[in-house]
């Protein structure tokens, strides 16, 4: 520095400077002196001119008068720091700045003193790194010249080195995790020491008892004629923010990712800045390309299904401007036209002083949800109307029993109103034959051993009468797979069932007739060969008889052989004739005239037999019956009656008649000889079956008698005793 | 149509050898009556017993076990009789002690062509076969082979 203190402007410039600033000889006397610094020692202008800086400040330290003399030895540039005591004991930072002079003729012509006062920075600088302590901040520095390492007590600290550790740089170096992290520290060393680039990042490191532990360093180079003479910066330990960051990442991550994966779309409403932000979700729901929509807001209004829109966005807005939860659902129709419904939530969120800040909403879609719920409303829908219009009738009943709703089909088959049928049970109309089925099977579906069944019952009409049905029932499960109520289905078949039973009866008959036409066939068949294979033998042994008295003989048995044909075909016609045409013939007679009939013309040809006869039939008795018939069937009682007689007992006979609903029952009971039923019940009213020794057995009177009161859609029945008597009981109808 | 055959069957059955007694069983005389002198002319047996009922016809049989008289080698028994039948009648005969029975042989002679007596008659191990009326000397010729 070349200064000509000749000028005025100079001795103005350092007189007037706004620092503390002195021009001294080479004896260090006074030459020129700021007012600021004379002020400051309390001395006035002229007092201190001329005279010694050591006389001025007699405290001075032998540092800075060594550094004095240096300086004027060998035109250097001093900066030198001192504490000083003041009188009033406080402490006072003085940096001093000194710096030689010239003269004309290049000469030392003595020193410039620039003291400053750095008491307050100095406190300041304190206080930083009191702050820098309790921020965990700590300092480093590489002084690049000597390779020595310098590391404030935090860094060590945070390294968790002893306090009085020595790190080289390639020590500090190495305290980086292996890898990225150290590679990038090297690489911004390295761009520092080359370019000046300073940074400030985020690192691993390894502690000494080889925790890890996020670290933030700042560092930058300092340059001394363009050569990197420093590295200094901070060192700070963040571990529990930076985990915390981490932390809060991963969640959100996975808060992103569970929202992407569920198909929720999310927005937020910035309330201060009035804007709507969705994210991704948002546009892939509404299958929007995000970059053809200036704003959100827009975007969202855009796919509103049209009938909806209005709504929504009302709802929305008095949500955004009130601070109010949302919770709706709304159309949307996507680009193909499909409609896709949604469902939206949105929460509204304050600051610490309760102001409405932002509002949160998710939307996802609900179209599967909706749809299902839809098919099942149809469902519902489709089942109620089966259920009521069915000509099918329809129950549903609980576990009790008890009707949980009917159909109309079912009460009006039943002869019911709906009213009516609910109070009832099923049990209270089902035929008592058919309840225990009924109920064995109900319980097997309750105990899960079948899943429903199918039964032909009968109810009972209202009216009294049988209803046939065929009954399905099907259980019908809650969620929990418990059984919660039957379905039940009746079909009313009794028409069907009384054709059936019709043709049931008819078949009967049919197949009664046709086994005893196979049977009479056999008889027909029988008779008739007896006889002609005696014809045959007969005429066989006349042809070559030639004894006269035996030809004659043999002629005799010839002629009651052919006479027994004859009337074994009379009986066959009798027999034939019993069946025919009956119901024509059929009329109303009189029982007791026609039992006096026939009593009259049996008493007149009965020669020696006594016969008592109680008779007890009322007049009023008539029945339905072919007049013949019933008179044949009587005579034909009262001769067997005499005709069997005990020989050891006077023949006794009870008849009479009783009303049975619609029927005359009349019992025929004798005293005579009885017959085995244990062995011939079978045969009783057989063709050609005779049991006892009569001449007159021809095996034939009860055969047509139970031929004609058949006829007559009677019936006859027998018990007997042997040797007690006999009694038939038979059954007329009335008309 | 046995007419012309008759006689030469006849000679045939003379020269065989006569069995002691049979029995015939029916009450149909003239069957009983045919049968009766076809097996006269054949000198068929000794004695011929003829029963018109089941019931007359195992009395008689029970009377001659009583009696110690041989029963009829051969018996022919209807089937359709009055007071007892030919099936009644087998159930009875079968209850006699099976010693005396043994050389006992039935046959079944009926005109019933019902396929239900024929298979009825086979539950009865002591009917021998079923014959279908009338009894021819070639009938009577078989069945006596049969026997020996």
């Amino acid at each position: 520095m070349i200064l000509n203190l000749n000028t005025l402007l100079t001795d103005c410039f350092i007189t007037d400077s706004p620092i503390e600033i002195g021009v001294f000889d080479l004896d260090m006397n006074f030459m020129l002196c700021s007012k600021l610094w004379i002020e400051n020692i309390n001395a006035d202008h002229i007092g201190v001119i001329g005279k010694s800086y050591y006389d001025i400040f007699p405290t001075t330290s032998l540092k800075i008068k060594e550094a004095h003399n240096r300086c004027l030895k060998d035109d250097l540039k001093i900066f030198e720091k001192e504490w000083f005591i003041l009188p009033d004991g406080s402490a006072q930072c003085l940096n001093w700045k000194i710096n030689s002079w010239k003269n004309n003729k290049g000469e030392i012509g003595g020193l410039i003193i620039v003291k400053e006062d750095i008491t307050g920075k100095e406190i300041e600088e304190k206080y930083r790194l009191k702050a820098q302590e309790v921020a965990k901040i700590g300092g480093w520095e590489v002084n690049l010249i000597t390779n020595k390492v310098y590391w404030t007590k935090i860094t060590k600290e945070i390294h968790h080195t002893p306090e009085n550790y020595m790190p080289t740089l390639e020590d500090g170096i190495n305290f980086y995790k292996e890898g990225y992290h150290r590679e990038e520290i090297f690489t911004h060393i390295s761009e520092a020491i080359s370019n000046g680039t300073p940074w400030n990042e985020d690192f691993i490191i390894i502690t000494v008892d080889g925790k890890e532990k996020w670290v933030k360093v700042i560092g930058k180079a300092e340059f001394v004629d363009g050569k990197a003479t420093k590295l200094t910066g901070t060192f700070q330990d963040i571990d529990a923010e930076k985990r915390a960051e981490i932390n809060y990442k991963e969640t959100l991550e996975r808060f992103n990712l569970a929202a992407r994966s569920a198909r929720i779309g999310v927005w937020d409403y910035d309330v201060v800045k009035k804007q709507l932000n969705c994210d991704g979700n948002m546009y892939y729901l509404f299958e929007l390309d995000k970059r053809n929509y200036s704003n959100d807001f827009e975007a969202w209004k855009s796919v509103i299904y049209t009938e909806d829109k209005e709504r929504v966005i009302s709802e929305m807005i008095v949500s955004l401007d009130e601070g109010k939860e949302f919770n709706t659902e709304y159309r949307i129709q996507a680009g193909d036209g499909k409609i896709k419904y949604i469902r939206s939530i949105a929460e509204v969120q304050y600051d610490t002083d309760g102001v409405l800040t932002k509002v949160i909403g998710a939307n996802w879609d609900i179209t599967d949800h909706r749809n299902t719920e839809l098919r099942l409303l149809k469902n519902k829908e489709s089942f109620t109307g089966v259920f009521d219009n069915s000509s099918v009738g329809m129950a549903l009943v609980g576990i009790d029993g008890k009707w949980l709703k009917i159909n109309n089909s079912l009460s009006s088959s039943l002869g019911y109103t709906s009213k009516e049928l609910m109070k009832l049970t099923f049990q209270d109309i089902t035929h008592p034959d058919d309840l225990v089925t009924d109920l064995n099977l109900l319980q097997e579906l309750i105990a899960e051993k079948r899943d429903g069944y199918q039964i032909e019952k009968r109810y009972f009409h209202k009216k009294g009468y049988v209803v046939y049905v065929i009954l399905s029932v099907t259980k019908v499960t809650k969620i929990d797979g418990s059984i919660s109520h039957f379905i039940t289905q009746i079909v009313d078949i009794t028409s069907r069932k009384q054709a059936e039973n019709k043709l049931k009866a008819v078949l009967k008959i049919t197949e009664e007739q046709n086994n005893s036409l196979t049977n009479f066939t056999h008889i027909v068949s029988h008779n008739l060969r007896s006889h002609s294979t005696n014809l045959s033998m007969l005429t066989g042994f006349l042809t070559t008889e030639k004894d006269e008295e035996e030809k004659i003989n043999l002629m005799r048995m010839l002629s009651d052989s052919t006479e027994s044909l004859d009337e074994t075909i009379v009986h066959l016609n009798e027999v034939v004739n019993v069946k025919l045409n009956v119901i024509d013939k059929l009329e109303s007679v009189n029982v007791l005239h026609t039992f006096n009939n026939v009593k009259k013309s049996v008493i007149a040809v009965m020669k020696d037999n006594i016969v008592t006869i109680n008779c007890n039939i009322p007049e009023a008795h008539y029945v339905s019956a072919v007049p013949a018939y019933l008179e044949s069937i009587l005579l034909n009682l009262l001769t067997n009656s005499i005709r069997y007689s005990s020989p050891t007992r006077l023949p006794v006979i009870h008849i009479e008649t009783k009303r049975v609903k619609d029927e005359i029952v009349l019992t025929f009971r004798d005293n005579g000889l009885g017959i085995d039923l244990n062995k011939h019940k079978e045969k009783m009213f057989g063709m050609y079956k005779t049991f006892h020794k009569h001449k007159d057995s021809k095996g034939i009177g009860l055969f047509i008698t139970k031929g004609q009161i058949e006829a007559m859609n009677g019936k006859i029945n027998v018990s007997s005793i042997v040797n007690v008597g006999t009694t038939f009981t038979l059954y007329f109808k009335t008309n | 149509m046995l007419v012309l055959p008759l006689r030469c069957i006849l000679k045939q059955i003379r020269c065989m050898k006569k069995i002691n007694s049979a029995c015939i069983i029916d009450d149909d005389q003239i069957f009983v009556y045919g049968t009766k002198r076809i097996m006269k002319d054949s000198s068929f047996c000794d004695t011929i017993y003829v029963f018109e009922n089941g019931l007359d016809a195992i009395t008689a049989l029970k009377k001659m076990t009583v009696a110690g008289i041989e029963l009829p080698r051969l018996i022919f028994l209807d089937l359709n009789m009055p007071i007892m039948d030919g099936w009644e009648f087998l159930e009875d005969f079968q209850k006699i002690p099976s010693k005396i029975r043994e050389k006992v042989t039935i046959y079944i002679i009926s005109s019933s062509i019902d396929p239900r007596d024929l298979e009825r008659v086979k539950e009865y191990g002591v009917v021998s076969d079923y014959i279908l009326k009338p009894v021819t000397p070639k009938d009577l010729k078989n069945l006596i082979e049969e026997i020996e």
